[in-house]
């Protein structure tokens, strides 16, 4: 998991890994240091995100919900094949409203 | 067959049923070739059959019938598509069943003949023969194997399944993964929106993100049933709470499944829905342990609870309950009857009217003798004499529907042979009258049916130039009309050719070439012996030996016949029945010191026979009666052949009325109401008209029951003709 | 046993090889006539008779017995003549014919029931050709009672209910059922 904090208070996080059940917890523990960081802007790159479950959907959507009450904006960004596949399934990409980019050689 | 078994007889008669009832059910898919009940009739009867040939060892019944059964299978599973030649084949395999059970009931250890045999074998061979497998089979199978096209146009948005899975606490540390049913889902058809929430309240840092706080309510169009869609969440059952809420379109399919329930057999409410399709097991369990387990409050009615649930949509339960009373109705009704042999039935009601006559017997002697003590008792037995006699009579009444509805069969049948397109429309069908008289009007009306087929309708092609649609109706109604059954036979065909009939009817020598005659009086030379408007016979309905021999049967019955026509637009046949031959009321009156009896229902009045006041014509006979101008006869002078005798006394004028057609008999006294028990005349009497029977008065003398139809015909026949036309029309 | 008896006995047996036949007789406008006993059924005294209008003579009306409506016969209309003029000893002969799968009760109208007499076989003689006043088909046989003969009627014929049902001279008093004949019968009357 990569870091990076601009100057102008955003903050993007890239995800290497998979956001399921196993790795929950550690998701948790990250998304809630940044809620607390006071930034004005959380980015998550998902590109490299290899399988996502309902329990990392959870996560997004909580964090969705914690970004709406501390008034700071969530951008998903980079979605990958497994996050827009599981996306796509729950008609989620309108409520987090990020633009998708879908990669020609992807299926 | 010397010793009757009396199980083999139950057999053959319900045999007789089941078959009939199958004929039914097959002439009824040919219009609506996806009724579930008829073809549910069908199977019943095959397989029910099937299962009592079973019992008494009839192995080609068995055989036979087997084949036929696992057709039937087929097309109950819609797994075989019911076509018209199918139709035509389960009729050819109804006929061959009742065929050979025939046979094995009357010689029971000889083989079938050679002949039953091959047509057995013919049969099976189309019945299991390479027919056409079910286009229209429902896809569950085609959409389990994998993705599904779901045709999006007709995904009309508020005509999808709802699908709410509420997941719980523990779903996820149970290895469940919501996305992962959804996922499967997808393969029985087109989800078309989720909305997935979490309670709002959940703050990330006291979450446990192990926990499940998901729950989806998924927008589901699938042509998959409730079961199915069931199954997909099979596993994730135990943690978490599922409900599945049917579109609206299998809102009416399941309103219509409930319509078309069988009646056989009462079931719950729960079972109703599950057999439909509306409620699964699992649903059903759920809401039954609630129920169950709610000790204290009042407990809800499973309907109910299914609504609060929102398992299912209020309709559905309203419409289910209103079945589940409905059969309950008709299985109470059922339960009722008792089958009982009708010749006791017979002797019962032969039993009754000699009671009748006994009772008249005491009266007359209690009156004879002033026994004004016994009146009273006298009195009160002759009310439940009269009660006796009508229950006992109401029980051989029988309505006509079902002699109508065999009709069906000869109409498709025929039609078929004669290369028209007819329809028979059946109204009126409950409409009732006595068995014995129900039995006896089967061949005259199969003659006039015939009549209607052959001669009537038209060709589609003749039907087309006469700029009339191509399939031809013929209609069967029937209903009650004062004290008779009136038994209408119409039909939209060509109509009868007057100038025809005449024609034909001059050079037979049946009227004179100078003869006017009303158009009444020529329809009713169809009924004249010998007289036929078709050139060629056919092999139906012959050379038109039958309508006399249909106005003659008719009117054994004391019923009469008559014929209306309009050329080119179609022909009414009307029958008119007495409902029963057994005891009528009657009206007594004497002419000439001899007894007889007007049918009550017949008679609309009885007035003094007084010249002051009603304008008589003794020539012309008749009498001008509050400006009715009515025909009449003198009973006594007319019955003795006209030997007059003086009027001294007064006389009285009994106005009668036959259908349309009124006149009056002139008698001398008027005895009252008289229960009449019809005894017949006899076969010596066959011929004789004017009078339709006899009975036994309380005296022990028989007196006569006059037919007054035809005695109408008489009266209005000695008025001059002029006269008669302007009172016919 | 009683040898009186066993002679008795063997007398009958001896009749009935000879085939003895029992016959009824009675009176019919002062002629005698017989029908054959096993063709009679009862015979009843005289009640009321219903006539029965529009029915030719020989059809002399209908009575109720026990509960059943029989008609009855005028034999002597039936065999050509004057109908009976009912006496003291009048009485009905109830007979049985055969119609159509069916059997029809009938009663025959007679002036005096007279007795049952025993007719040999060979005594019984066939009809005559002709000269008959009766119906020759009517006569089942002659039978020769010492010097005199009687005629034995065959009530199949006689009471044929195909013939009698016919109603013949019914057809005549009705007319036809056709307005004009109607009404020219009803002007000629």
């Amino acid at each position: 998991m990569t870091v990076k904090v601009s100057h102008d208070g955003t903050v993007q996080l890239a995800i290497h890994d998979e956001m399921t059940i196993y790795n929950a917890h550690s998701l948790k523990e990250m998304f809630l240091d940044h809620c607390h960081s006071g930034a004005q802007e959380l980015q998550i790159d998902l590109s490299a995100v290899t399988e996502i479950d309902s329990a990392g959907v959870q996560l997004l959507l909580l964090l969705k919900l914690e970004a709406q009450k501390r008034g700071f904006i969530l951008r998903l960004l980079r979605h990958s094949e497994a996050v827009i596949e599981v996306f796509e399934l729950l008609k989620l990409s309108i409520y987090f409203g990020d633009p998708i980019v879908i990669h020609a050689n992807w299926k | 067959m010397s010793d009757i078994n009396p199980a083999l007889e139950t057999f053959a008669q319900e045999v007789d049923e089941l078959l009939t009832a199958m004929e039914d059910a097959l002439l009824v898919l040919e219009a609506t070739p996806d009724d579930v009940d008829c073809i549910n009739s069908i199977f019943r009867a095959m397989h029910t059959i099937k299962g009592s040939a079973g019992l008494f060892g009839f192995d080609e019944v068995v055989a036979f019938t087997h084949e036929a059964e696992t057709l039937l299978d087929k097309v109950r599973n819609n797994e075989h598509l019911i076509d018209a030649q199918l139709i035509a084949v389960l009729l050819a395999c109804k006929d061959h069943t009742a065929q050979i059970i025939q046979h094995v009931l009357s010689n029971e250890d000889e083989p079938l003949p050679i002949a039953l045999q091959q047509q057995s074998e013919a049969l099976i061979t189309q019945l299991t023969g390479t027919s056409p497998v079910a286009k229209n089979m429902t896809s569950t199978q085609e959409n389990k194997a994998d993705h599904v096209e779901v045709d999006v146009n007709t995904s009309d948005s508020s005509d999808n399944w709802i699908i709410s899975l509420a997941f719980k606490q523990n779903a996820l540390r149970n290895g469940m993964d919501p996305l992962s049913f959804i996922r499967y889902l997808q393969t029985l058809g087109k989800i078309i929106d989720v909305i997935v929430s979490m309670p709002t309240s959940l703050r990330m840092e006291e979450m446990e993100p192990e926990d499940c706080f998901l729950n989806f309510k998924i927008v589901f169009n699938s042509r998959a049933d409730k079961k199915t869609i069931e199954e997909v969440f099979e596993f994730a059952e135990d943690d978490c709470n599922i409900i599945i809420l049917p579109p609206h379109s299998r809102q009416e399919h399941y309103l219509q499944l409930l319509e078309h329930f069988p009646e056989d057999q009462l079931k719950r409410l729960g079972e109703m829905l599950i057999e439909i399709g509306a409620l699964t097991e699992k649903e059903l369990d759920c809401v039954l342990k609630e129920q169950g387990s709610d000790h204290n409050a009042i407990i809800k009615p499973v309907g109910e609870m299914l609504i609060a649930k929102n398992i299912l949509q209020q309709p559905v339960i309203v419409q289910a309950l209103i079945k589940q009373e409905a059969i309950k109705q008709k299985i109470n009704k059922e339960a009722n009857y008792i089958r009982v042999d009708a010749a006791k039935l017979g002797y019962l009601i032969n039993l009754v009217g000699e009671l009748v006559i006994s009772d008249a017997a005491i009266r007359l002697i209690v009156d004879k003798h002033g026994l004004s003590d016994v009146n009273n008792v006298v009195g009160a037995m002759s009310h439940l004499v009269e009660e006796i006699r009508d229950t006992a009579l109401q029980l051989r009444m029988v309505q006509i529907g079902e002699t109508f509805t065999r009709f069906q069969r000869v109409v498709h049948d025929v039609s078929k042979e004669l290369g028209k397109q007819i329809q028979l429309q059946i109204t009126g069908g409950e409409a009732e009258l006595d068995k014995t008289i129900v039995e006896k009007i089967n061949d005259p009306l199969t003659h006039l049916i015939r009549n209607s087929l052959d001669h009537g309708i038209e060709t589609p092609e003749e039907r087309i130039q006469a700029g009339k649609p191509e399939k031809g109706i013929i209609q069967l109604n029937a209903y009650h009309d004062s004290g008779h059954i009136v038994i209408q036979i119409s039909d939209d065909g060509k109509g009868i050719d007057s100038e025809k009939i005449v024609a034909k009817a001059i050079s037979k020598g049946l009227v004179k070439p100078d003869q006017i005659l009303s158009q009444t009086e020529i329809y009713n030379l169809i009924f004249e012996p010998g007289l036929s408007t078709k050139e060629e016979a056919s092999n139906l309905s012959g050379r038109g030996v039958g309508m006399d021999v249909v106005k003659r049967n008719i009117e054994a019955l004391r019923g009469s016949v008559s014929v209306d026509s309009e050329l080119g637009l179609g022909t009414t046949v009307t029958i008119y029945l007495p409902l029963t031959l057994a005891i009528i009321d009657g009206f007594m009156v004497e002419a000439q010191k001899e007894r007889y009896i007007i049918p009550l229902n017949m008679v609309e009045e009885c007035v003094e026979m007084n010249s002051t006041e009603w304008k008589i014509d003794h020539v012309q006979h008749y009498v001008n009666l509050r400006g009715q101008v009515l025909p009449y006869l003198r009973l006594g002078d007319f019955f003795h052949n006209n030997k007059k005798h003086q009027a001294t006394q007064r006389e009285s004028l009994v106005v009668v009325r036959f259908g349309e057609e009124k006149a009056g008999f002139v008698v001398d006294e008027l005895h009252g109401e008289n229960q009449t028990v019809i005894k017949p005349l006899g076969m010596l009497f066959e011929n004789l008209k004017g009078i339709g029977g006899a009975t036994v008065l309380g005296s022990g003398d028989v007196a006569l029951i006059l037919d007054v139809q035809g005695l109408i015909q008489y009266a209005k026949k000695r008025v001059s003709p002029t006269l008669a036309l302007s009172m016919t029309d | 046993m009683n040898p009186l008896i066993h002679k008795k006995d063997h007398k009958t047996e001896l009749a009935t090889q000879d085939q003895l036949r029992q016959y009824l007789t009675f009176q019919v406008d002062n002629e005698h006539l017989a029908i054959s006993i096993l063709d009679v059924k009862e015979i009843i005294e005289i009640n009321t008779i219903t006539h029965v209008p529009m029915t030719p003579a020989y059809i002399r009306g209908v009575i109720n017995l026990r509960g059943n409506v029989v008609p009855i016969i005028d034999l002597s209309a039936r065999l050509g003549r004057q109908s009976s003029e009912i006496s003291k000893r009048s009485c009905i002969v109830l007979v049985q014919v055969d119609y159509k799968d069916d059997i029809q009760l009938l009663g025959m109208l007679v002036d005096a029931v007279e007795e049952i007499l025993e007719i040999p076989e060979s005594n019984i003689l066939p009809p005559p050709d002709f000269g008959g006043e009766i119906r020759t088909d009517f006569i089942q046989g002659m039978g020769r009672v010492g010097e005199e003969f009687i005629i034995l009627l065959d009530i199949n014929n006689v009471l044929s209910i195909k013939e009698l049902s016919q109603l013949k001279q019914m057809a005549d008093y009705e007319g036809s059922d056709h307005a004009n004949r109607e009404a020219g019968y009803i002007a000629s009357k």
